[in-house]
């Protein structure tokens, strides 16, 4: 026991937890913390320029790194400004920590300077939030806000410190650091495992639709050898993207609205569905009615609550992923009835074939698939690719191969736009060693392109390859598509110059209006040894195809010409 | 649809009613009747009424599991759990026979007397839900001022460990 104050017992309990980086910005209320922050070398604290940003890049750090990223704010203004970012983490399961200050605790509920309610904005946007009133709750919560937010379903917890908390002292004992907490999981009932291996041995056409859980839980390696093992192709969520390899042979890419035909059609031909780690949300689906029509489907999901939740489901296997699917194969592997289904593999092999997707165009203006092939070319395998929201997500999300887990990082469920670059920076930071990429869209970039401030001061050297079409382009799509072609309010126009407002923040700038350029363009930003922004003027017209519109039928793909 | 009792141990500490109550009112679903006491373990007991499908139900039940402070949550059926609901009310100003009459009523309902005052008299009923408003109305509506209701509350017949 050792008597310290609020603030120190704070960091000494981060620190207990692992934690060597912060994502924040101070202000009054949490002044105290950021004053123990000052004498403490061994966390690095990163200063954004907007507390979104902070938790958008404690997102993206937790994704690239698989363990728990940490965002601090101050009351009010700056806690409401990590709102977002924190859904964003709730919505996509990743496990980010948001620490505030808060007014103190005299003057809770009386709309002091600062205050907001935080306690109820935080608590349909998190696993769980603390309110803090005492330095021994405080060790308790920051303990248990870890447990939490890495525990099943990985998810968002908020702690909120009042200023007299931070200040106050008392005797508290620290847990020493835990240096390698072993993962708790889930063991699913082999009851329901035996359930989901007698429809795994009857069927002829099996398909492996696999999520986000199967990379929070390590899983890639047990999907590859099931699905060598059957010959099923496998075909992804946009949070699954990088748990196969994407150059996999049985790798179909993404399923959904703008998932590659052959993966729509799998599903749709589909006889047995496994669903590994995903929620089968309404843009994988499309029509959950007619989603997977002449199949089975197995739904294998740590979370309970998504079983059933929005396709009918023939076995449920609750637990943790790489535990059921370990269980799955050794029971497949002890009867061997039979192994791949070669007929079924042919058929995906020839529509693989028949669909792969077209990315070697030279026109110009440019067309963004070029760009995204010139970026697989220019980024070798281990390096991470962020993506900002819209037409630029989804053309990475489309056409990218991801070669494994933690190497594609995307806002999927909240679909933020301005999520990419700080998150980029967070994933920078928490792999140093790789090269990271934003793909942006200059709608998305615009939202958090302070951010280069960030980037430049702490030389985070990440590129930032803007698709530049003028527009904010998934939403023109929609009005090109379903509203005559009416775009309102999409036109962005020419301003800024991102080459300017990137130099004029110290960093790498440039322009590409030819295809024929990208390739230098992009090892120049990423070899230039500072934060890079490569602006790329693509086709206005060109649209994300194929889509399946809202609520549609999965085969039903509108498709290019 | 019908209706659903839900009887959630749960930790007692400050919003867990309202992280409980929200998730319902996410779903768009009107509770019927929500109380909350505190058991002897010092845990907290919400019993809340609400009318879903079975679907919905059994997801509720899984959305209220999900919840950090939760312990339990139990589905009870009518058949097999004891519901009462205690009804205090307090009369206008009667005269002296209808009191009387009053007073009559509520002891054959085997109810309570609380208080009398300036002619006004504040009485307890107790039963199911039907049984209250079969009461209050038989009690004549014109005759209350003022009604206060405990909402509903159920126990499990069934002997747990």
């Amino acid at each position: 026991m050792e008597e310290m104050t609020g603030a120190v017992a704070l960091l000494s309990a981060l620190k207990s937890e692992g934690v060597r980086h912060i994502f924040g910005i101070p202000g009054g209320a949490i002044i105290p913390v950021y004053d123990a922050l000052y004498e403490e070398p061994s966390i690095r604290h990163i200063l954004v320029r907007h507390e979104q940003a902070a938790a958008h890049a404690a997102d993206g750090y937790a994704r690239a790194l698989g363990k728990p990223g940490v965002c601090m704010a101050t009351s009010g203004p700056g806690a409401c400004n990590l709102l977002t970012g924190i859904l964003n983490a709730y919505m996509d399961s990743s496990p980010v920590i948001a620490i505030t200050g808060q007014v103190p605790t005299h003057l809770l509920g009386t709309d002091a300077f600062q205050e907001a309610d935080l306690l109820s904005l935080m608590l349909p946007i998190t696993k769980h939030n603390f309110l803090v009133k005492s330095v021994e709750e405080l060790v308790e919560a920051v303990r248990k806000a870890f447990q939490i937010a890495m525990t099943g379903r990985p998810g968002p917890v908020h702690i909120d410190l009042p200023r007299d908390v931070q200040l106050a002292k008392a005797k508290v004992k620290i847990p020493a650091e835990i240096t390698r907490r072993e993962k708790v999981r889930y063991d699913p009932d082999p009851l329901r495992v035996e359930e989901a291996v007698k429809l795994i041995e009857g069927a002829e056409r099996p398909v492996i639709f696999a999520g986000g859980g199967i990379i929070w839980s390590g899983a890639s390696p047990e999907l590859v050898e099931l699905a060598e093992l059957l010959g099923a192709p496998v075909v992804t969520s946009l949070m699954g993207k990088g748990s196969i390899p994407e150059n996999h042979p049985l790798s179909l890419g993404m399923l959904g609205m703008h998932g590659r035909r052959a993966a729509n059609l799998a599903v749709t031909e589909c006889d047995l569905l496994i669903g590994v780690g995903v929620r089968f949300s309404d843009r994988s689906t499309g029509d959950a009615r007619y989603f997977a029509p002449k199949a089975k489907i197995i739904h294998i999901d740590i979370d309970p609550v998504e079983i059933g939740k929005l396709v009918r489901t023939d076995v449920s296997v609750v637990g943790d992923a790489k535990r059921a699917l370990a269980m799955i194969l050794k029971l497949l592997k002890e009867r061997a009835r039979r192994g791949v289904r070669s007929e079924w593999k042919e058929r995906i092999m020839q529509m693989k074939k028949e669909f792969s997707p077209k990315m070697d165009y030279d026109d110009i203006p440019i067309k963004p698939q070029r760009v995204i092939k010139e970026i697989m070319e220019a980024l070798d395998e281990d390096s991470v690719v962020v993506t900002e929201v819209g037409q630029c997500q989804m053309w990475a999300a489309h056409y990218y191969t991801v070669r494994g887990p933690r190497k594609f990082i995307s806002s999927g469920g909240l679909g933020t736009m301005g999520f990419g670059f700080p998150a980029s920076l967070g994933a920078k930071i928490a792999l140093p060693e790789k090269k990271v990429l934003d793909v942006a869209g200059d709608g998305s970039f615009l939202m958090n392109s302070q951010e280069l401030a960030t980037a430049v001061e702490n030389n985070i050297e990440v590129v930032c390859c803007i698709f530049n079409n003028s527009y904010l382009g998934m939403v023109k799509q929609w009005q090109d598509l379903f509203h005559g072609g009416r775009r309102s309010q999409t036109y962005l126009g020419k301003s800024p110059d991102f080459v300017k407002l990137a130099e004029a923040y110290g960093a790498w700038g440039d322009r590409v209006t030819r295809p024929g350029e990208i390739r230098e363009k992009l090892k120049e930003a990423l070899e230039c040894g500072k934060p890079a922004v490569l602006d790329v003027v693509i086709d206005p017209e060109e649209h994300v195809l194929p889509m399946v519109p809202a609520g549609g039928k999965l085969d039903q793909m509108i498709v290019r010409d | 649809m019908r209706t659903r009792i839900f009887s959630v141990l749960c930790e007692n500490v400050a919003g867990v009613m309202m992280r409980v109550s929200r998730c319902f009112t996410r779903r768009q679903i009107n509770m019927d009747s929500i109380t909350v006491g505190i058991e002897p373990s010092g845990l907290a007991r919400i019993i809340i009424l609400f009318k879903a499908d079975d679907k919905m139900a059994s997801f509720m039940q899984r959305v209220l599991m999900r919840l950090e402070p939760i312990v339990e949550v139990q589905m009870l059926e009518p058949e097999n759990s004891v519901a009462r609901e205690i009804c205090l009310f307090k009369t206008r100003k009667l005269g002296e026979e209808e009191m009387s009459e009053v007073i009559r009523f509520i002891q054959s309902a085997g109810g309570k007397v609380l208080e009398i005052r300036e002619g006004s008299l504040i009485g307890e009923i107790g039963g199911s839900h039907e049984e209250v408003e079969r009461l209050l109305t038989s009690l004549g509506t014109e005759r209350l001022k003022e009604v206060a209701r405990s909402g509903q509350v159920y126990l499990s017949r069934n002997s747990r460990e």
